[in-house]
């Protein structure tokens, strides 16, 4: 498998234990832990601890990527998570998508890969695809992002399965950061953006956005563009007044704070003290989230309307 | 149990090359022997403590920001409650092992490194307790980022007063230290802004103490190098948060620039000064407000008076003299590139908007580690009373010239309260400044690699400075400790001295920072 991520960030050797990692990590909000950190890792791989023994640390990482853009020495912290999880045996193994169903032909089109989560969220997806003008793959890839998250091989017949359709594709909407990621490497002449950034981007949904709602960033494809994005989004916050889950550095804390056993569906899922972070001292009267897997997290917290961003174009 | 303790009663364990007459030679302390560690480390286990021996968790504490002193602890404790470091304290002091306390790690001269003995995290406290509202105070733990205070502090609109412009100081390690904002010359340092601490003694008691209970023990807990507690919790002064006016003054002289910046704090002119230079060559002064009715006061009594330019102007006006020095061409093409990467991180359209910078920490932390970080960094440093500070700059700018193509200073004012005087003692407030302290870091750029050797000279020749013309320094323990007899005498620290061996009988509390 290629390496994830155009490689002209640095490696672990070059951390030089600023901590400033620490301050964006939502592991280390919830552990306090420097092992759980990037800077952990780094120092423990510079001291040549063996892979095995950090296993614990990297199936803790939940991939959110808010360290990079915190990281002066510019390392590539998820694709040294990554990196490192392919050296790890899995804590279960990723069913993949075996079947051999018709190939779609996405010719000229612009493609949703939705998340399981907008899957089940029948009306966000109906308007996210309306609203994009995009069809809905059926084939969003789900596996290969959950195998990329593991470090699981993804054998070439099901990547070429998944990747052929999508190779003559005007514009690919990919809900998960960490395929969009990957994606880039594999099709670098299609245009990828996100379900968020997207639907952002429509008036339509902008005028919506009230200045008594926080709206929140899904975190992965922030941080993965976040030189570009900051600016965007800091120029949303001013056009429509409402609050965003940015922290004072302007990186995203994340609604949730998922690890690897916890994605994999092997270790029950805690978000609470995360998502009540994110709220804490907050004055608003609505949640609109990027990610439809965020809503659960904030209805298990908060009693007030927590809608996807596509939801707004029905008011 | 057998227990061989390792100080031996009645020898100075002050380094010998702070000695007069002896030739100095900073290195790192030897490494503590590991008698016992056994033993102790059962004992500790036994009491409900975690300890953690592995190499993943040891080796994340082999060095501090400076990265020229490495150790390596033979255990790690992470820092959960007040309890639980007596705990850790106690039996260490049974033991005789030594506890080396580590905040941010932002140290250069090894003071937050462990060489043997036990590593005391203090990260693991960084809880937020209360925030009074009423008495515009917060209560926190301190082993706290100061910049996670902030964002907690944000939430409900308030700010801290003031805190070291890095985002990773701890707020314990700046109670310990001292802490120096841009608005310290309004304000004070950090230290100064605590109200009352829970500290756990080395001996194992927690003990509550303020200006008005335990106040001996609360003097020498601030700014105290870690030598007579552990910081556990802290109450930390607050105000409202606001975002600042910043303006921007360029000299080419170190000497107007000082002089400018001291009137401003001498007529209390502005909420925020100080200087931040490209080696002697650019040196600005930055000058910013709370509010437009500070910032129109300035404008109209004391901005005419000072004698820096704006971008334009100072660019003018070096065209000329490097036109006329070609030889200096390529310090003016570093100028030059310096400023491309700089000025543009200084005004990203996210932190400053409509003239209005918010979170300065952030702003000024990201561009240091950016652009001055590096996995070594010396930061020598001079503090002195108003009178003498010009004169220590400039002797110290012409060692960074003597030593490096490339550097910057970074020079600030400490407003000193009068009642505070005895915390200051044996700190880095020279005892004859009055008013305000000034306090001048002199950092090469490492951009290429450096000796050792070379660079311990280099910090040798800036602290000769300070023995010479009387001053204190900011980072005088660690590697440096052999400047603290010749800079603030016999009789200072030998007192001190008998405190910490009443304090601390066994002498394992951050052993080798000082004593």
């Amino acid at each position: 498998m290629p390496a994830l991520a155009a490689h002209s960030r640095s490696g672990f050797a070059a951390c030089s234990g600023c901590s400033l990692c620490l301050l964006v990590c939502p592991v280390w909000r919830k552990t306090r832990d420097l092992r759980y950190t990037p800077h952990g890792r780094a120092k423990a791989l510079q001291h040549g601890v063996p892979v095995a023994e950090l296993k614990n640390s990297v199936e803790s990482c939940t991939l959110c990527g808010a360290c990079e853009p915190a990281c002066p020495e510019i390392i590539d912290l998820v694709g040294m998570v990554l990196s490192l999880r392919r050296q790890l045996t899995a804590p279960a193994a990723v069913t993949m998508n075996d079947t051999n169903g018709k190939t779609a032909n996405y010719a000229g089109q612009r493609v949703l890969l939705a998340t399981p989560a907008l899957r089940e969220t029948v009306v966000a997806l109906e308007r996210t695809a309306k609203l994009l003008d995009c069809v809905v793959a059926e084939d969003n890839g789900a596996d290969i992002a959950l195998a990329l998250e593991a470090g699981t091989p993804i054998a070439n017949a099901r990547r070429e399965r998944f990747l052929t359709p999508l190779f003559s594709a005007k514009k690919i909407i990919a809900g998960d950061g960490l395929l969009a990621r990957q994606l880039k490497d594999w099709l670098p002449l299609i245009e990828i953006t996100s379900p968020g950034i997207a639907l952002s981007k429509c008036s339509e949904l902008r005028r919506h956005l009230r200045s008594d709602d926080l709206y929140v960033i899904e975190p992965r494809a922030f941080h993965a563009n976040y030189d570009e994005l900051v600016l965007y989004y800091d120029d949303l916050r001013h056009a429509t007044g409402c609050a965003m889950n940015l922290d004072l550095q302007r990186i995203a804390i994340p609604a949730t704070a998922r690890n690897l056993r916890q994605r994999l569906g092997v270790e029950a899922e805690d978000n609470a003290a995360q998502t009540r972070w994110l709220l804490q001292g907050r004055k608003i009267a609505r949640i609109v989230v990027e990610d439809a897997g965020d809503i659960a997290a904030f209805r298990q917290v908060v009693d007030m309307p927590v809608v996807h961003l596509a939801e707004l174009a029905n008011e | 149990m057998d227990t061989v303790p390792s100080f031996t009663p009645g020898h100075c364990p002050v380094g010998p090359d702070s000695l007069t007459q002896i030739k100095r030679l900073q290195t790192n302390p030897a490494r503590w022997n590991g008698a016992n560690w056994n033993d102790f480390a059962a004992a500790l286990r036994a009491a409900g403590v975690e300890l953690l021996e592995s190499l993943a968790a040891c080796g994340a504490f082999a060095t501090d920001a400076g990265g020229t002193a490495y150790g390596m602890p033979h255990g790690v404790v992470i820092a959960k409650s007040a309890q639980q470091i007596s705990a850790l304290l106690k039996t260490a002091q049974q033991h005789c092992v030594p506890v080396t306390v580590r905040g941010g790690g932002l140290t250069t001269e090894g003071e937050s490194v462990a060489f043997g003995g036990v590593l005391l995290d203090m990260t693991g406290m960084s809880r937020v307790k209360s925030i009074d509202k009423n008495a515009m105070t917060v209560r926190t733990e301190c082993g706290i980022f100061w910049h996670s205070l902030a964002e907690e502090l944000r939430r409900d609109g308030f700010d801290y007063l003031s805190a070291p412009l890095n985002l990773t100081s701890t707020v314990g390690g700046s109670l310990n230290v001292g802490g120096i904002d841009v608005n310290s010359p309004r304000l004070g340092c950090s230290a100064d802004q605590a109200v009352a601490l829970q500290v756990v003694t080395p001996t194992g008691e927690i003990v509550e103490c303020s200006e008005t209970e335990n106040a001996a023990l609360f003097q020498r807990a601030i700014l105290g190098y870690g030598q007579f507690c552990v910081i556990a919790e802290a109450t930390l002064k607050i105000r409202r948060y606001t975002p600042i006016r910043m303006h921007y003054f360029y000299y080419s002289s170190l000497r107007t620039a000082v002089e400018d910046l001291q009137l401003l704090d001498r007529n209390d002119a502005s909420d925020y000064s100080g200087i931040l230079t490209i080696m002697d060559s650019a040196v600005n002064l930055l000058v910013a407000f709370d509010s437009v009715e500070r910032e129109t006061a300035f404008n109209a009594k004391w901005r005419a008076q000072l004698r820096g330019h704006g971008e334009l102007g100072f660019a003018l006006r070096a065209l000329p003299r490097y036109a006329l020095r070609p030889w200096k061409l390529p310090e003016a093409l570093y100028l030059w590139r310096r400023k491309q990467q700089l000025f543009p991180e200084f005004r990203r359209p996210e932190y400053v908007r409509d003239g209005l910078m918010q979170d300065r920490t952030v702003v000024f932390s990201r561009a240091v580690w950016k652009y001055w970080g590096s996995r070594q960094m010396v930061i020598p440093d001079i503090a002195t009373s108003v009178e003498k500070f010009v004169n220590a700059v400039e002797r110290g700018n012409a060692v960074c010239r003597k030593y490096f193509p490339h550097y910057t200073l970074y020079c600030v004012g400490i407003k000193l309260r009068d009642d505070h005087q005895p915390h200051y003692e044996m700190s880095c407030i020279p005892p004859d400044a009055t008013g305000w302290a000034y306090g001048c870091e002199f950092e090469p750029m490492m951009d290429r690699v450096y000796s050792r050797d070379h660079l311990q000279s280099f910090k040798n020749e800036i602290y000769d400075i300070g023995v010479d013309i009387g001053a204190s320094y900011y980072r005088f323990g660690g590697m440096m400790k052999g400047y603290i007899r010749r800079a603030l005498g016999d009789a200072v620290v030998d007192r001190h001295l008998a405190m910490k061996r009443k304090a601390d009988p066994n002498m394992i509390l951050n052993r080798d920072v000082i004593f």
